[in-house]
């Protein structure tokens, strides 16, 4: 219950926020760079447009860059060389599959920091444009380039994966969520507390009351809990929260209803955790959760609109990416509702044949 | 069709025990008792109210054959759990886990996993767990297959000791003749007799049974001689030997032991057998108890 509440969702929203998100714990990577004006630097650090948590600095002589990628008070280093100027040798700094080193530049990385390698050839990259822009020789660029570049506000990219994929996976979690729910039912019956439970002055409906309850309890904790930590923690947009509420309890009725019932089709707890998987995962995939239905062909968005999955995270996306207001999903969410008076009836059915003499 | 027509009831304070083979019908036929299954005729009733009602089993302690308790919690936390389902709460949920637990002597692990606990130790927790209501009618469904000797006995002192209305279902002859005021046998899904012990033996054990060996050679000699003795009905070879019935298993010994010496024949073995539950069993069923 802990794990599938809490546990699990945060572990969810951690990775996805580490990933994608804004608010990570990361510490500063600072890249040294030797050969470079210091208006040089500028200029390239302007035109790369480093987050604000790399920082650049410029370091006397190759000899030091080396010596402090190699001890780790830099994470990453550039040297740019004065005897190579030419457009030739500086076109391709950056050390692509199959590409040549640039003779103009020398990219100094980490074996255990892929991050900062990358940064230290964007910041090469950034060197090479503004000298290739400017037709200067590495010593002597002034802070005016020769041509200016105009950049529009790209946005935080991360950020829109995050605001995609946050609801996206909680949404599929609620349904193998609530299989292995259905598996610990299973589980019971198969322990003979089930019985037990049966033979007791209570009414059926009551344990299977409790029983769904607990499963929809917990799917609804784990997708709110994925709210709270990737939008507090680490900056995602879900959108107004009446409407995220709205979207979560309709995914969690759908969701869960689909969940207990295909579940509740295993002969054995076995089986039911292997359907909560594999159709969690053909759903995920049908539904859009691993790849936006937008980058899919169309008969494929078309057919992801046959999911309750599909539905809830055409809801989440007006909300957090198109911005719409709450109102914008009483649509998907009747739909979903639909989808869980559907699948929760039949589910219904088949725990209550589990309990009922 | 699991269990046809079986019709029998328990007084108050009595234990009646459900005896019959694998497969004979006994837990179909408390699963019925306790609710846990419709019959399609017929009707259950206990202390007066309609089987599978509520009031029903709020008087019925079930005692599944299996374990059916919570491996991971403790004896305690088992027993408070489904204390609750029986709308126990607060002190007196707490007294009663307490006296039960003292019950079955598991007072000390009280605190420790089911998990933790041997074979023997387990089944008595069931047993507890069923006992934590005080209630009117204890159904056990075979409590005491897979334990060890010293365990099985532990069960059956408190099972004897409880003083109340007990449904025992075994497959052990030796534990209904020790436990049951009445025992039902179930063959088939039939209750093909019913009686206190003394009379299902005395009406169907039949005869007792006297078991002679002896060197095969005198085979023929003492099977003429036995035939023609007093008291004895029938004689028929065994292994190694003759097998005689007769009235009184006992009675006849001098008279065997004498007619042996008057024909030179040494007896190398001798043993009475006197009817049971076994015997019972196999004359109604047809077939071992243990089938």
């Amino acid at each position: 219950m802990v794990i599938t509440c809490i546990v699990a969702p945060l572990a969810l929203s951690a990775i996805l926020g580490f990933a994608f998100g804004n608010g990570g714990p990361s510490g500063t990577v600072t890249i040294g760079v030797t050969g470079a004006s210091p208006a040089l630097v500028r200029a390239a650090e302007q035109a790369t447009q480093f987050p604000p948590d790399v920082a650049i600095r410029i370091v006397p002589d190759a000899v030091g860059v080396r010596g402090e990628v190699a001890n780790g008070t830099l994470s990453g280093g550039v040297i740019v060389s004065r005897s190579h100027h030419m457009l030739s040798d500086l076109l391709v700094p950056i050390a692509a599959p199959g590409a040549q080193h640039s003779p103009g530049f020398a990219v100094i990385g980490r074996p255990d920091s892929i991050v900062a390698r990358e940064l230290a050839e964007s910041l090469a990259a950034g060197l090479a444009s503004r000298l290739y822009a400017g037709r200067v020789t590495p010593g002597s660029a002034t802070d005016r380039a020769a041509i200016t570049i105009t950049t529009g506000d790209l946005g935080n990219g991360g950020q829109r994966v995050l605001n995609y994929f946050a609801p996206s996976i909680a949404v599929i979690f609620l349904f193998i969520g609530s299989g292995l729910g259905m598996r610990s039912l299973m589980l019971e019956r198969s322990a003979g507390t089930l019985v037990r439970m049966a033979a007791a002055p209570i009414r059926p409906i009551r344990i299977v009351a409790g029983k769904l309850g607990a499963i929809l309890i917990t799917g609804l904790t784990s997708i709110l809990v994925v709210w709270g930590v990737t939008s507090s923690i680490f900056g995602a947009r879900w959108g107004p929260p009446a409407g995220v509420l709205l979207m979560a309890v309709g995914s969690t009725l759908a969701m869960c209803g689909l969940g207990v019932f295909l579940t509740s089709l295993a002969r054995n707890e076995r089986e039911a955790f292997g359907i909560a998987l594999i159709v969690g995962l053909f759903l995920s995939l049908l539904g859009g959760n691993l790849l936006p239905p937008g980058s899919l062909p169309p008969f494929f968005q078309t057919l992801s609109l046959g999911t309750p999955n599909g539905w809830a995270l055409v809801g989440f996306g007006r909300l957090s990416l198109l911005g719409d207001p709450a109102p914008s999903v009483i649509g998907p969410f009747l739909v979903l509702c639909l989808i869980a008076v559907a699948t929760g009836g039949m589910a219904l059915a088949r725990v209550r044949r589990m309990v009922e003499p | 069709m699991a269990v046809d027509n079986v019709s029998f009831s328990v007084a108050e304070g009595e234990c009646y025990g459900l005896l019959g083979p694998n497969g004979a019908g006994k837990t179909t036929t408390i699963s019925m008792v306790c609710g846990l299954l419709r019959a399609d005729s017929g009707e259950v009733t206990i202390d007066g109210h309609p089987g599978g009602s509520l009031e029903a089993k709020a008087a019925v302690g079930y005692v599944p054959q299996d374990l059916a308790l919570y491996p991971d919690l403790s004896a305690h936390e088992n027993l408070h759990f489904f204390g609750q389902l029986y709308g126990l709460r607060g002190s007196a949920l707490e007294a009663r886990i307490e006296d039960t637990l003292a019950l079955v002597g598991l007072s000390d692990r009280a605190d420790d996993r089911i998990g933790t606990y041997s074979g023997g130790m387990k089944r008595r927790a069931n047993i507890a767990a069923g006992l934590l209501h005080e209630p009117r009618l204890l159904v056990l469904d075979e409590p005491t297959v897979g334990v060890d000797t010293q365990s099985r006995h532990a069960i059956l002192e408190t099972v004897a000791g409880l003083g109340i209305s007990v449904l025992y279902t075994t497959h052990y002859m030796e534990e209904a003749t020790k436990l049951c005021q009445r025992i039902g046998i179930i063959d088939d899904g039939r209750l093909v007799a019913e009686g206190t012990p003394r009379h299902l033996i005395d009406e169907f054990g039949g005869a007792d049974r006297v078991r002679l060996t002896f060197r095969q050679a005198e085979t023929a000699v003492m099977e003429l001689a036995c035939g023609q003795l007093p008291g004895v009905q029938e004689v028929r070879p065994f292994e190694g030997g003759l097998e005689l019935g007769t009235d009184h298993g006992a009675g006849v010994l001098p008279t065997l032991v004498q007619t042996a010496g008057q024909h030179g024949v040494e007896l190398t073995g001798v043993e009475v057998l006197m009817p049971d539950l076994e015997g019972v069993f196999l004359t109604l069923t047809g077939k071992e108890l243990r089938d």
